[in-house]
């Protein structure tokens, strides 16, 4: 194909994208899917601290979480204390049987 | 976020009152991690970013504690399904109009403060009309309306194991997709109905972003199907210019924005970004250029030499060059002239010779400790080769046995911390527990093993090696190769 037989060929293709300039378009949605998702309530709240397992989930940011840890069980001497620790961002898990006899829940720090 | 929210979701519908503390740039994060776990109204509180801890927590801890025995509210009572609405059809209208709609912007908040593109990565797309969808999904044999789903068993992340057939989760929303959703995403890139099996392939590893550091998402493809859809694997291959490389590199990060859900300052944490993901890397292999016996990456992971597929990388850290000083490279193999020649104490001696041992051990100093992946042009392979090295596996064994270095210079490294669980852990090397290990032990910098880290020959007859931070066994054990052809 010469330069010139280029230039025509594409001012030909320009034509057409011009004669269809005008034409409406249906264009489809790029948005991954998200699935239908059941939604529950929170759990009810306690009457009181005092006396209840609070469980300290600690994630790593341990400048924040010693500093939390220790007011926890300063300001709070009512409550009986346990925590998992992880430096990741990955929880330890209470297991089924942990959740069982454990009142709430505070995890820190969570990103 | 890690579970983090499924782990609360979990505890709120078994009866156990949470409450969460995040930063304050991650509240939007955590409000579409809830909603995603089915308890969208969990109770959260902001950490500081830059008080001291102490100072910080005195802020917030009396409303932390008030978070599990304040009464609910209506809302926080309310139960239902949420079931977004969710049109094939986006607009409708001429191309220019379309053109505009999806350049739209929306204003993302501090830390970011400035327009975000909703649908693209700011540059124009190719507006995905019905049409052009439909001839970009003549690329596969694949329905449009199938599930974007692993093509194989694999394993994911922190060892977890992927059944073939599982539906894939886009990360960070953890959406789905279907097979015309991601033609979609291609047509927008610029990609050609040929490119598609190489993008559902992509698509298959889910396109995950990164969170607060560096964090770079890059494909190297392997096999024929790099020849016959025409990337670019020699001079320039990370570089702009060639059409096959720079769309399929788009592609991944328009999936990763469109099928994602990912943006940067509300889920999408990288503190500067990456230039590498403006745009997006993709590049080729260049298999017929390997020295004798050494594999590429579709062997490598158990693939045949025939098969194509796409090794989709997310690495944290950056590129660390070799810059060799023009003929530097060439004087120290060909006559042991030069500055190189002098390092490696063959002053005088013809090559060739054992250019590693001129970048190891800089390699890590400086930089984040962990595998890297070796990009290095033919003919820097070829004279490993000629030294000895007949295997990928050799070169990649002698790289890790030059890595080891003290425990206690170790331990002064940034992420170790992270990936030792706090030194809780076992050393891999040893079998013994970090805490009971003697400063004066060595220990690998790169990975628990030769082989979490990577080498791919590509590039010019130019002299280069360049390190990326993260190997192909990083990624806490996800297998970051898909098969190409099962997407054809």
């Amino acid at each position: 194909m010469t330069g010139l037989h280029f230039i025509l060929k594409n001012n030909d293709l320009r034509r057409v994208k011009m004669a269809e300039k005008g034409k409406v378009y249906k264009c489809l949605n790029p948005v991954g899917i998200q699935l239908p998702v059941k939604t529950s309530p929170l759990a009810p709240r306690l009457d009181t601290l005092d006396g209840k397992t609070i469980h300290f989930s600690i994630t790593g940011e341990p400048d924040i979480t010693i500093a939390l840890d220790k007011r926890l069980k300063k300001d709070y001497p009512n409550v009986n204390w346990t925590q998992k620790k992880s430096y990741t961002p990955m929880p330890v898990y209470l297991t089924d049987e942990e959740m069982k006899t454990t009142d709430g829940v505070i995890l820190a720090v969570c990103w | 976020m890690w579970g983090q929210l499924p782990y609360i979701a979990k505890l709120e519908k078994a009866g156990i009152p949470t409450v969460i503390i995040d930063l304050e740039d991650q509240h939007e994060m955590v409000k579409q991690e809830a909603l995603a776990a089915g308890v969208p109204q969990v109770r959260y509180l902001p950490a500081s970013r830059t008080l001291p801890g102490p100072e910080d927590v005195d802020n917030w801890i009396e409303d932390a504690l008030e978070a599990l025995v304040r009464p609910l509210t209506k809302k926080e009572k309310e139960s239902g399904m949420y079931t977004p609405s969710q049109e094939r059809v986006l607009f409708e209208g001429t191309l220019e109009e379309a053109e505009e709609f999806y350049q739209q912007t929306r204003h993302v908040p501090p830390p970011l403060d400035a327009p975000i593109a909703i649908y693209t990565d700011g540059y124009p797309i190719v507006v995905p009309t019905e049409e052009r969808v439909r001839e970009m999904l003549k690329g596969t044999s694949h329905k449009p309306d199938e599930l974007i789903t692993y093509q194989s068993d694999r394993s994911g992340r922190f060892g977890n194991v992927i059944k073939k057939g599982s539906v894939v989760r886009f990360q960070p929303r953890n959406w789905t997709a279907t097979v015309e959703k991601v033609a979609i995403n291609a047509v927008m890139a610029g990609c050609k109905p040929e490119h598609l099996p190489v993008v559902l392939a992509i698509a298959e590893s889910g396109v995950g972003t990164g969170t607060t550091v560096f964090s770079n998402q890059w494909i190297c493809v392997s096999g024929p199907i790099a020849k016959e859809i025409g990337m670019n694997s020699g001079l320039g291959m990370l570089g702009p210019g060639n059409p096959a490389n720079s769309v399929i590199g788009r592609a991944y990060q328009l999936m990763a924005i469109n099928l994602g859900g990912a943006i940067p300052g509300i889920n999408r944490m990288s503190s500067i970004g990456s230039p590498i993901n403006r745009g997006g890397l993709a590049f080729a292999e260049c298999a017929e250029k390997l020295p004798p016996g050494w594999k590429g990456i579709n062997e490598q992971f158990g693939f045949k030499k025939d098969e194509s597929v796409a090794m989709v990388m997310t690495t944290e850290g950056g590129l660390n060059g070799a810059q060799f000083s023009p003929g530097g490279y060439r004087a120290l193999q060909k006559s042991g002239h030069g500055g190189m020649a002098r390092k490696l104490g063959v002053k005088g001696i013809p090559g060739p010779h054992n250019w590693l041992d001129w970048i190891i051990p800089d390699i890590w100093v400086g930089e984040r400790e962990g595998p890297r992946t070796f990009i290095m042009v033919h003919e820097m392979a070829k004279h490993l080769y000629d030294i000895g090295f007949k295997s990928k596996e050799a070169v990649l064994e002698y790289i890790w046995k030059k890595s080891f270095e003290p425990l206690k210079k170790y331990r002064d490294r940034s992420w170790v911390d992270l990936t030792t669980n706090g030194w809780m852990g076992v050393e891999r090397t040893s079998g013994k527990p970090w805490k009971e290990l003697p400063d004066d032990y060595m220990v690998p910098v790169a990975g628990d093993e030769p082989t979490d880290n990577c080498i791919i020959v590509c590039g010019s007859d130019e002299e280069i090696c360049f390190e990326i931070t993260g190997g192909p066994r990083g990624m806490w054990g996800a297998a970051p190769v898909y098969s190409i052809d099962a997407w054809r």
